[in-house]
């Protein structure tokens, strides 16, 4: 079974990954090779963790994923319920939950939860009727109201955008999205009445960084910096002075990708960019060749939540989108955000191998689930 | 339960949108990244450079002022600033409260120090404090290393240890004020505010340096990469005899008042004193408020450098100017003499001669040395306005001196025309032109113009400019002709006051170190209400007591300093004024006999 799984492998998934782990954990010496060194080394170790988190996913059979579809949601929706009352503060914002051993932020947990619960809910159940519909709104409206109330409208927005991606490909017809968005209105409506002064501020400040220049327009402005003055070819490894000066904001998190950009120039990003198209592309191409529909749906969540974190962070480092704290996906430092993604591709290998020599989901011989 | 195939095709078509939005997005990504990194390349490495490279001015040296002898009158100190990056403190509280305990603040400095941390970047330096000594910064900065984000930098700050002896004439420094950085200076220079210090500005300050540094996100040093230093200001050796300036301000102590000494042939000013003075220590040494506005409403105006600013009614050391005004014009009374009765009488109004008694026959010397005012008033009589004003301008009154000073008065002539053309009511009398004679009435004169008139009466009629830089070459701005015979007499008058039984200064100035030709004066205060020293509130007891004044140069025979000195409502000119000249007259000679010893060693 172990030689039989291991050759069932997507070789080509996992040569995108160590690759891009090669280069993340390359920029990320560089972007505390002035500072602390610790930090590299204990991305290292969150690397081998994850890697062996990785394989053992593999082992996993996804109906067991199935399974914790619905447990798993709603405790994080009991988390997320609870932040606004024994919450941590963070930044002006509520966003942690301390349950004592470990912090976390439990609107990251509920973005994976939200796609395992649509994909186990759509994987049997017919798309375009209104009782399917309000199931949908109802499992994506509930945690994203009580991310918008946090105040939160960058992850908010993350979150809806992956939802609508599988409600998408679920089989939705686009007339309603578009009652949704029609919908949306008068929910943002009740949702802002709701809001303190502090939250309505907060998300003002989103939708218009210019309000804030000092702050995010600050690091944005250093970061464009960065990003330009690498030019084709880059200042070199170890050389960029933006890093090195420490005029690049959080350059080991979210702003990672302007070191490499700093570095390694329009040659680094180029290949950086086709890694993770390269990486997507076949995730998604994964998610059409599943063999059930609850690994389709699932896979495309994962990879739409992928996608979105590479086009948001990227974006917001080079000051196209507004600055929200979404990490790059396998580069920003933080054992957390690794191991969740390590786990979340881990699941996609999984649908690849249970996939593999398989026909995929059409007829109705076929599991669902 | 789902028919699988009816959402198959949509799902793949789905699938192929996400694919191809997948492609769109990066390609959006990589355009922004070309345009970022290939086109804007240019424009961004440039703020890249400019991010890290930072010029920093160094600051040149202030030159020094020294007097005639290298002593240093203004000079820069060594001092100690503290500062702070508040980001890199650990503990504020912790780190504030052993700050106080070094530096024993008081509560009001301790708030206003906080209220600056409070205020600043925390990435940036806070200045704590500064102009500090030694001493104080001693014990802080044996403990610095166990104080994160604190800082104690040496640096110089301007000091004059002469206090308030100079104050007026070396004038003070400040910071840059939003106007002189328009006129290029750095907020963190200090500039000439007044005296010296704002005269010979250019010359003193010297030329910034630069020094180009890598600094990082937090303006922290890196590595200097290049450095022009700055090139020092010019020293400045002044004419001035700073123990002279000591020996008048001594003799002066409490009176307010001013002493001029200069060089009677080149013009070079050895004295140049105006007391009440300030301390300017205070200026540099941060000024309180309630200190500077009790320096604005100090009724002696300790602000005023009345040996330039202030002008006087010369009272009867005019009697010289009327004198040669006299002789030039082949005046009768001038080569005669006439009877003092006490007073003149004239139609409606008696004018008094200062000795009741009346001084009996007198002519010219003996009207000089005795100072009798009816000789004056009736030779004025004869002279008429035009000749009394002509003979003022030819000695340099009426004009300003021309000496390196700010805001030099002029002074005032009695003149009947311009009176009428200034809108006057009343037709000038001839009771007017009289007492102008005598140096009272509208007549106004500034110490240094009565110094550098007493030193034209020594040189032989040299107008000269009185200067402050030690080895200028004289500059005499126009000779006044006098005959040898009249000068004579003038000088052997000048002389028998101080020198001659019943001259008005014999008592005082008799046994003087160098023989001295001199001329009291003492003004009366009552009648001068226009005059612009005196809108002060003196007490009252003082106010009408009259301005004491003494001019005239030393030693008699071989002159070599001219002097007036003034004191306000000094009362009698020879009793007051005129030990100020002997102390002075005392330490010059004590001077000479010095040198003469040392050569002789």
């Amino acid at each position: 079974m172990l030689t039989e799984t291991f050759q069932k492998l997507d070789k080509f998934l996992l040569l995108c990954l160590l690759l891009i782990a090669a280069l993340g954990l390359t920029v990320l010496y560089a972007a505390v090779y002035q500072g602390n060194h610790a930090i590299f080394q204990k991305q290292c170790i969150y690397w081998l963790v994850g890697l062996t988190v990785f394989i053992i996913i593999c082992f996993v059979p996804l109906r067991s994923f199935a399974l914790m579809a619905w447990p798993f949601y709603l405790i994080s929706l009991l988390c997320l319920a609870l932040v606004p009352i024994i919450g941590d503060v963070h930044m002006g914002a509520r966003r942690w939950l301390d349950l004592g051993l470990v912090s976390f932020q439990p609107s990251e947990m509920i973005k994976w939860a939200l796609m395992l619960v649509l994909a186990h809910w759509f994987a049997s159940r017919e798309p375009n009727t209104w009782k399917n519909f309000f199931v949908a709104v109802a499992l994506c409206g509930a945690p994203a109201v009580l991310i918008v109330m946090q105040p939160d409208l960058g992850t908010t927005l993350v979150l809806l955008f992956a939802a609508i991606v599988v409600l998408m490909v679920a089989g939705f017809a686009w007339k309603w999205f578009f009652a949704a968005i029609a919908m949306s209105p008068i929910l943002g409506y009740f949702v802002w009445g709701h809001l303190h002064g502090y939250q309505k501020q907060r998300v003002l400040t989103f939708i218009d960084p210019q309000s804030d220049p000092l702050g995010a327009g600050y690091h944005v402005i250093q970061s464009m910096i960065a990003i330009g003055s690498g030019g084709i070819f880059g200042k070199g490894f170890l050389e960029g002075t933006q890093v090195r000066l420490h005029f690049l904001p959080e350059q080991h998190t979210d702003f990672i990708f302007s070191v490499l950009a700093e570095e390694a120039g329009l040659l680094g990003v180029t290949i950086l960019l086709a890694l993770y198209g390269l990486l997507i592309s076949r995730m998604l191409s994964i998610a059409n060749h599943a063999h059930t529909r609850f690994g389709s749906l699932l896979v495309t969540g994962i990879s739409a939540i992928f996608i979105l974190y590479t086009f948001v962070n990227i974006g917001m480092v080079s000051g196209v989108l507004p600055v929200v704290g979404v990490p790059l996906p396998f580069i920003s430092y933080g054992g957390s955000a690794l191991l969740t993604m390590i786990t979340a591709l881990g699941i996609v290998m999984r649908v690849s191998i249970e996939s593999k020599g398989m026909i995929p989901w059409q007829r109705a011989n076929n599991p669902l689930v | 339960m789902l028919n699988q195939l009816n959402v198959r095709a949509r799902f793949e078509t789905r699938i192929t949108l996400l694919q191809l939005s997948l492609l769109l997005l990066m390609l959006i990504l990589l355009s922004r990244m070309v345009y970022l990194q290939w086109m804007q390349h240019d424009g961004l490495m440039l703020q890249a450079e400019q991010n890290r490279l930072n010029i920093v001015p160094i600051l040149p040296t202030r030159g020094s002022i020294q007097d005639r002898f290298g002593e240093g009158l203004a000079v820069n100190h060594v001092s100690y600033q503290i500062s702070m990056m508040p980001e890199r403190v650990d503990d504020m509280k912790k780190t504030m409260a052993q700050l106080i305990g070094f530096m024993h603040w008081s509560p009001r400095q301790i708030r206003r120090i906080q209220k600056r941390i409070k205020k600043s970047r925390k990435d940036r330096p806070v200045l704590l404090a500064d102009k500090l000594t030694w001493q104080q910064v001693a014990p802080l900065s044996a403990r610095l290393h166990h104080l994160s984000g604190i800082d104690v930098k040496a640096g110089t700050h301007r000091y004059y240890p002469y206090k308030e002896l100079t104050s007026h004439l070396i004038g003070y420094l400040s910071l840059a004020r939003p106007e002189d950085v328009r006129r290029g200076f750095l907020r963190s220079e200090h500039v000439g505010r007044s005296g010296l210090e704002r005269i010979f500005e250019q010359r003193l300050h010297g030329v910034l340096g630069n020094q180009q540094e890598e600094v990082d996100a937090f303006n922290r040093r890196v590595a200097v990469l290049n450095q022009s230093p700055p090139r020092m200001g010019e020293n400045i050796h002044l004419s001035l005899n700073i123990r002279l300036q000591q020996a008048a301000a001594k003799a002066m102590k409490g009176r307010t008042g001013a002493v001029v000494v200069m060089d009677v042939h080149t013009g070079e000013v050895l004295t140049l004193l105006s007391t009440p003075g300030i301390d300017t220590n205070h200026f540099t040494l941060g000024l309180e408020k309630e200190e500077w506005s009790s320096w604005l409403n100090n009724p002696q105006r300790p602000l005023l450098n009345r040996t330039v600013q202030a002008a006087y009614p010369p009272g009867s050391t005019w009697k010289m100017v009327t004198a040669f005004a006299g002789l030039r014009h082949h005046s009768q009374l001038a080569r005669g003499h006439t009877r003092c009765h006490g007073y003149v009488q004239l139609a409606d109004r008696k004018l008094r001669c200062w000795k009741r008694t009346g001084h009996g026959k007198v002519n010219i010397h003996d009207a000089l040395q005795h100072s009798c005012d009816v000789y004056f008033y009736e030779l004025a009589d004869q002279l008429g306005m035009p000749a009394l004003r002509q003979e003022a301008l030819a000695w340099g009154f009426g004009k300003k001196t021309g000496v390196l000073l700010p805001r030099e008065s002029r002074g005032h002539l009695a003149s009947p025309l311009q009176q009428l053309s200034h809108g006057r009511k009343r037709t000038w009398v001839r009771g007017e032109t009289m007492i102008t004679g005598i140096g009272q009435g509208q007549t106004t004169v500034t110490p240094i113009q009565m110094a550098r008139f007493a030193a034209a009466i020594a040189n032989g009629g040299d107008i000269l400019k009185p200067h402050l830089e030690l080895g200028k070459a004289p500059e005499i701005i126009r000779h006044v002709e006098v005959k040898p015979d009249d000068l004579k007499r003038v000088r052997e008058a000048m002389y028998a006051v101080a020198n001659k039984p019943g001259g008005t200064a014999y008592y005082r100035l008799r046994h003087a170190a160098w023989k001295i030709a001199g001329k009291t004066g003492t003004a009366q205060v009552v009648a001068m209400s226009q005059n612009d020293a005196h809108k002060s509130k003196v007490p009252t007891e003082d106010a009408h007591k009259d301005h004491a004044w003494f001019m005239g140069y030393a030693p008699y025979d071989h002159p070599k300093i001219a002097f007036a000195i003034v004191i306000e409502h000094g009362g009698h000119g020879g009793s007051s004024a005129g030990p100020v000249a002997l102390a002075m007259i005392q330490e010059l000679k004590d001077e000479e006999d010095q040198r003469t010893r040392s050569h002789a060693h």
